[in-house]
């Protein structure tokens, strides 16, 4: 019954999008009220189907029904109920119909947002959207169906991936990257749409970069909640490995950050249209790629490719989305002609060119290292990792170039500057750099490329702090009102701006910190018997007990820690060893003691309760809490310049009656 | 508003053929799928030993419950397969009766256990309550899984009729892999 249930509903969907993408694209060739009409409702149809089969699959596995084949495969009646619930997205198939609610989601407000707006465009773009949606939808009733019935259901199952009940981030992680990944099919669709039609106008270009900004912004935060869960959880001390997983969600992050920036020039300019153009649709790519590549996007399945079919399908839907994005740019790329020419000289536009071309190199140095392995493997027979080392010597000099440039170009003005400008823009800041540097030398970093990165992050900092102060400083000269009055006025008429920078001042914070917590921690590897004790820098650690703890999903064995510093007792620390019923190899699970400054790191090797002894990695890691909240800075400052367009956007549609294609282009 | 009529046709221009954008595109893309479909097939839990390629390491062991010990040198002429595992382990559990199953099949190969760090008493219970159709031998010393370089349990090599390790397997394996390792097997025998 319910199985049926589901299954007839992914076919719906299937339905609608399919019948939407063929209405759709005829709308966008021979457009008419009656077709737009139909591909509007078609979008809707697919969103609602997509959301029911979400429902009927939380309520299969909320009431445990094994005869669903989902549920037999990551359901449990002895689970506490949030975890039921999450175990949506627990496994691959589940992962994909969670896909298809929030591709439902992004498409149902992407098009009723524009309703009535772009009506060259818009046809095309839900006509993309839900070709994309089609696939997926096919993927649910084939390949990867999370309904099949179960002929005679088991009483009880297996229950979900054992690290999805180990910590929190493990439930969080994924529906963020979901939102990021998914999002992106929303600016593909209008980027394909301005091809087809040939035009990407000054008023178009808006809906573009924000909803490329929404995702990007899920995109930031669920990489580095991914990083935050394994240094929480993988108790190896780092946050960041390169490993394919993780360099999946990062490619299409540098593709779009890249393209939210010569989106502005195309605002601003109206050039680079083809540029940006093809950034989005390769952002939309790497998220497809990365998808391949991790199978399910965020769990490395125990089940592999060559017993499902779903990543043939994936790798035909790639392909097909590939040969369609090139034949696509090919034929219509050159008709999206610039309004204006690119400044070559000193300026910020110049700047801007720059930035994109260093994203550009490090999105092509990460991809090279994530396929190399794959290169060498087709063509010797020979399984090797590229690692790290190749990692971090390319990327930390992309990266403290970006710092640099993200300091250098808010600080020239748009068009060609004189070099009076030039020197007024970039003498200043050079305090704060020297002055950046100088406390990095008190403090002992000895370190080159960290001391580059203080240096231009101290720069960038002067100039992004001035650049938010600017108009503030302008209005309280203009208007003679006092600093919060200015401020608050200053945020409201320039809210975009504002939030542009407060990114810039969260990613400058980020990569400084990265920069520090890299090179500036200190570590040790010891062995200790029960009532032992050890230093590290200011902390002594002294190891109390070791103790069995029995939970219904694992075994743990967990040690003791007491912890002082320079002589004062801060408490203990409980870093333990994980059996999961589930799982091949115990987990370990570190503790983590984490102040502004610094974090204390303690993982466990090796635990023999009996004979009372305890092997440890122990760190002392600098700045590490920085990077989170950073992050959060960032998302704040998307957040904050997203907001004010969306409402300005929904303000314009009432001020520009009647509905005509009003782009001051025209239609020449 | 839902049915504003949508105006005029979109000014559809000429098309013209970037030749640059196409060569960029096709340099990206051609190699890139070449890499991905022919790295479709790989199966990430086949990992490349050292070993493999090589002969196995020599053994004689007794079987759980006693008698006379087996040596591998004694089962030349045909495919074995040797699977490390231990009654602590779960995913042993769910392998158990594909291998157990298989083992019935294809009576050409030779089947072997190799307990990993287990005790012979519960070894001997386990095997009694699931039943088996080939012989699992103590590794009391450990000392055979550190020839073959066994990480965690289950592993499964799968050696051919000269001795030589042609694959090794981390994970449970299921009825099918297991045949078209032991056909792997038998193609590599002389």
């Amino acid at each position: 019954m319910i199985p049926a249930l589901g299954r007839t509903l992914i076919l719906l969907a299937l339905l609608a999008a399919s019948g939407g993408a063929l209405v759709g694209f005829a709308t966008g060739a021979r457009p008419t009220a009656l077709g737009w009409l139909w591909a509007r409702r078609l979008a809707y149809a697919f969103a609602a189907f997509m959301a029911l089969a979400n429902v009927v699959m939380e309520y299969a596995l909320l009431s445990h029904d094994f005869s669903v084949s989902y549920v037999a495969h990551v359901g449990s009646r002895s689970v506490p109920t949030w975890v039921s619930m999450v175990s949506l997205w627990s496994s691959l198939e589940g992962s994909i119909l969670f896909w298809g609610l929030v591709m439902g989601v992004y498409v149902a407000v992407a098009t009723w947002q524009n309703r009535d707006k772009h009506p060259e465009y818009m046809p095309y773009a839900v006509g993309v959207w839900l070709a994309c949606g089609a696939f997926f939808s096919f993927l649910l009733a084939g390949p990867a169906q999370p309904f099949a019935t179960v002929p005679s259901p088991a009483m009880d199952g297996p229950g979900p991936n054992a690290l999805l009940q180990n910590h929190y981030l493990m439930v969080i992680h994924p529906p963020f990257l979901y939102s990021g990944y998914v999002g992106m099919t929303i600016p593909f669709g209008l980027a394909c749409a301005a091809l087809l039609v040939g035009r990407l106008g000054h008023d178009f270009i808006r809906p573009l970069r924000n909803f490329l900004l929404l995702p990007w912004i899920f995109l930031t935060v669920a990489i580095v909640l991914g990083g935050w869960w394994a240094y929480e959880v993988l108790g190896w001390g780092g946050y960041w490995a390169w490993d394919p997983v993780e360099n999946a969600s990062f490619l299409p992050w540098l593709t779009a950050t890249a393209a939210l920036h010569s989106a502005l020039l195309v605002e601003r300019k109206g050039v680079l249209k083809g540029w940006t153009v093809t950034l989005v649709i390769g952002t939309y790519l790497l998220t497809i790629l990365g998808t391949f590549m991790t199978r399910s996007g965020v769990f490395n399945s125990v089940h592999s490719f060559t017993q499902s079919a779903i990543g043939p399908t994936i790798l035909l839907f790639l392909a097909a989305a590939l040969i369609f994005s090139v034949v696509l740019l090919t034929l219509r790329v050159d008709t999206l002609v610039p309004d204006g020419t690119l400044e070559t000289g000193p300026s910020r536009d110049a700047v801007f060119l720059v930035q994109n071309l260093l994203f550009v190199l490090f999105t092509f140095t990460v991809l090279l290292g994530t396929v190399f392995p794959l290169v060498v493997e087709a063509a010797r027979g020979v399984q090797m990792s590229v690692g790290r080392p190749y990692f971090d010597r390319m990327s930390v000099p992309i990266g403290v170039a970006l710092l640099f440039v993200m300091g250098v170009g808010p600080a020239l003005p748009w068009g060609r500057a004189t070099g009076q400008q030039v020197r007024s823009a970039l003498l200043p800041p050079l305090l704060t750099a020297a002055a950046f540097a100088i406390v990095g030398l008190a403090l002992e970093v000895r370190n080159s490329w960290t001391l580059l990165a203080l240096f231009f992050g101290g720069f960038t900092a002067q100039v992004t702090i001035s650049e938010i102060l600017l108009p503030v400083r302008q209005r309280m000269r203009a208007h003679g009102e006092g600093f919060l009055e200015a401020f608050g006025q200053a945020r409201r008429r320039g809210q975009r701006r504002f939030g542009a920078y407060i990114v810039h001042a969260g990613a400058l914070l980020a990569i400084v910190a990265i920069g520090v917590s890299s090179t500036m921690g200190t570590s040790k590897e010891i062995q200790l018997r029960q009532g032992e004790s050890t230093t590290l820098g200011a902390y002594a650690l002294t190891f109390v007990n070791a103790e069995r703890v029995s939970e219904p999903h694992r075994q743990s064995a967990r040690a003791r820690m007491d912890i002082s510093k320079n002589g004062r007792p801060i408490g203990s620390l409980y870093p333990s060893m994980n059996q999961y019923e589930s799982q091949r190899e115990p987990i370990g699970t570190p503790a983590v003691r984490t102040s502004l400054t610094e974090d204390l790191y303690l993982s466990i090797h090796n635990i023999d309760v009996d004979a009372r002894s305890v092997g440890l990695l122990v760190l002392v890691n600098p700045m590490v809490g920085w990077i989170w909240i950073a992050t959060a800075i960032m998302a704040l400052g998307g957040l904050v310049a997203l907001v004010p367009s969306w409402r300005g956007a929904s303000v314009s549609v009432a001020a520009r009656e009647p509905i005509v294609a009003a782009s001051p282009e025209g239609s020449g | 508003m839902a049915t504003t009529p949508v105006p005029g046709a979109a000014p559809v221009r000429a098309s013209r053929m970037n030749p640059w954008v196409l060569a960029a595109g096709l340099a990206v893309v051609v190699p890139l799928l070449a890499i991905l479909v022919l790295n479709l097939g790989r199966d990430p839990h086949s990992v490349r030993s050292p070993l493999i390629g090589r002969p196995a390491p020599a053994f004689s062991l007794p079987p759980v419950g006693g008698g006379a010990p087996i040596s591998l040198e004694s089962l030349r002429g045909r495919p074995v397969v040797i699977n490390f595992w231990a009654t602590w382990c779960v995913p042993c559990f769910e392998e158990h009766a594909a291998l157990t199953a298989a083992a019935r099949t294809f009576r050409e190969a030779q089947f072997l256990g190799v307990v990993y760090e287990d005790e012979e008493l519960k070894t001997q219970a386990f095997l009694a309550e699931r039943g088996s159709s080939y012989p699992s031998l103590m590794d009391a010393d450990g000392r055979t899984a550190i020839a073959f370089g066994v990480f965690g349990v289950p592993e499964t090599f799968f050696i051919d009729g000269s001795g030589r390790i042609v694959e090794k397997y981390v994970g449970p394996m299921d009825r099918r892999t297991i045949a078209e390792l032991i056909a792997r097997a038998k193609g590599g025998a002389p």
